[in-house]
């Protein structure tokens, strides 16, 4: 059986020894880039740099509740607002290949200038399994390019830190308790490296971002207060996925023409497999009539998605 | 665990290892002279059985000298019939995910596990005929989801046990293991 504690004075030696200079690290606050960044500071103290990308693609007020609670682990942290830079290099892309390599791409011209700025030879990256399984390589088939592994460039001046590796979720938060993380943090739901650009299908423009990121709060809410309700148990991942394709609609009387939302809620140990979540009807009910009561002029039909994995996959690019 | 590029490799090693099994993932171009195990599993992988077979690297020299237990999952299995005079090519119905199989031949390997059950697979291809071997397993779609051959101590499902969603997948790899 693994053994975190063990796994964790392993690794936090090997880090120990390994690194000369400083270091920084890519983390966005979700459970495996904080639980990564949190064995790199253990080992390594203040000469770790803590990079936050505001990629614009994160989820609501997502920022700000992942600065206060990563400062408040003790942790030095930069914040760096790359919307711009994410949005442009986006604009007009459409393939969910192409989109998530410009985002590793990106990612790392961010993280390359803060590294020169803190003389830094070493990026931490919270990198688990499934990222280097499913980014291929090799006899394996890439089925989709992780922006952490398959969406970098192919010529690295940074050496890569990932001590999650060869861990899966599950293990991954047994790290986290282990190392004594809040269980707000280790227990968080999976966010993938490249946001809310894989939720909007087609096209990714600041306004269907916005769109996808109501309808995923709006998920994330109701979800939550059925589970604080004990009518359900906490899904593994729930989330809303904005489609490029249109539906019609009657609003008061008027014809209405807009986008299709699907909500996405998933059960399963280690994302590797999955099943679709049994949300109860009148829970996918409410979800749906707040989606599209609240995003009137953009969403005018909210679905349910009932595919497993495989033959899908848990995010949809 | 013998990597045919599968995306479930590393799952194969992590139930072994969490059985308390030591375990090693190896490249299935390693020489069989450098194999240093007593028994295999070869994983499932992307490559096609009718065309990419060469892809399987050195499975085929592991089937021929390597003595102990060999476990084939998905095109790994259907390299196992290959080998021993089968057929295999693309399957009437390909399956994904989710399926009810039947367990129709008692076997050492089914110990403790009910005569149906849910497992997980993916696969395009399938084998087609397997003269040598006893069938040990069903689908609706897939007459040859289990099978075992008659003289060497090599098994193949189709299905993957090492899924956690498969039922059962942890005590069909002990009961492998066991035979080794």
């Amino acid at each position: 059986m693994f053994n975190s504690k063990k796994f964790i004075k392993e690794q936090t030696s090997y880090i120990k020894d390994l690194v000369t200079g400083n270091v920084i690290s890519g983390l966005s606050g979700g459970v495996d880039s904080t639980t990564a960044t949190i064995m790199v500071h253990k080992a390594i103290g203040k000469k770790l740099l803590c990079v936050l990308v505001d990629t614009g693609l994160m989820r609501k007020e997502e920022i700000k509740l992942n600065t206060a609670y990563l400062k408040k682990l003790g942790l030095r942290l930069v914040v760096i607002d790359a919307q711009k830079q994410f949005f442009r290099e986006l604009k007009g892309v459409t393939d969910p290949e192409k989109k998530r390599k410009i985002i590793g791409k990106v990612f790392i011209q961010v993280f390359d200038k803060v590294a020169k700025q803190h003389k830094a030879q070493y990026l931490v990256q919270g990198t688990i399994a499934p990222d280097w399984i499913e980014s291929g390589g090799g006899l394996r088939d890439t089925i989709k390019s992780h922006h952490n592994v398959g969406g970098l460039p192919k010529k690295m001046g940074l050496k890569l830190i990932e001590p999650l590796r060869d861990l899966y979720k599950d293990e991954v938060r047994m790290v986290g308790k282990a190392i004594g993380l809040p269980a707000a943090i280790y227990q968080r739901q999976p966010f993938p490296g490249p946001g809310l650009a894989i939720r909007v299908l087609g096209e990714v423009t600041p306004q269907r971002v916005a769109v996808v990121r109501e309808a995923c709060a709006i998920v994330e809410t109701e979800i939550e207060a059925a589970v604080k309700n004990k009518l359900i148990t906490k899904p593994w991942q729930y989330f809303a996925v904005l489609l490029p394709v249109k539906a019609v609609g009657v609003h008061g009387d008027i014809r209405a023409y807009n986008d299709i939302v699907v909500i996405r809620s998933v059960e399963t140990l280690d994302g590797m497999s999955a099943t679709y979540s049994r949300l109860p009807h009148d829970l996918l009910e409410a979800i749906s009539v707040k989606i599209t009561n609240h995003l009137k002029d953009d969403v005018s039909r909210v679905v349910y998605d009932v595919t497993n994995k495989p033959p899908g996959t848990v995010e949809y690019e | 665990m013998v990597d045919n590029g599968g995306q479930w490799t590393h799952r194969i090693w992590r139930v072994v290892r969490d059985l308390g099994y030591e375990t090693k993932i190896i490249d299935n171009t390693t020489p069989v002279a450098e194999l240093d195990a007593d028994a295999l599993i070869f994983s499932g992988g992307a490559p096609r059985i009718s065309w990419e077979a060469p892809k399987l690297g050195n499975c085929t020299d592991y089937l021929e000298h390597f003595e102990g237990p060999i476990l084939g999952h998905c095109v790994g299995h259907q390299l196992i019939a290959l080998y021993h005079g089968g057929k295999a090519g693309p399957a009437d119905v390909p399956e994904f995910g989710l399926m009810k199989i039947r367990v129709i031949k008692d076997d050492p390997i089914f110990k403790g596990i009910p005569k149906t059950f849910t497992v997980w697979e993916s696969h395009n291809d399938e084998v087609k005929s397997a003269p040598d071997f006893a069938i040990l397993a069903e689908s609706d779609n897939c007459k040859i989801q289990a099978f075992k051959h008659n003289k060497k101590p090599h098994y193949g499902f189709q299905f993957h046990p090492e899924v956690n969603n498969t039922e059962y997948g942890d005590t069909l790899i002990k009961n492998f293991i066991e035979l080794a």
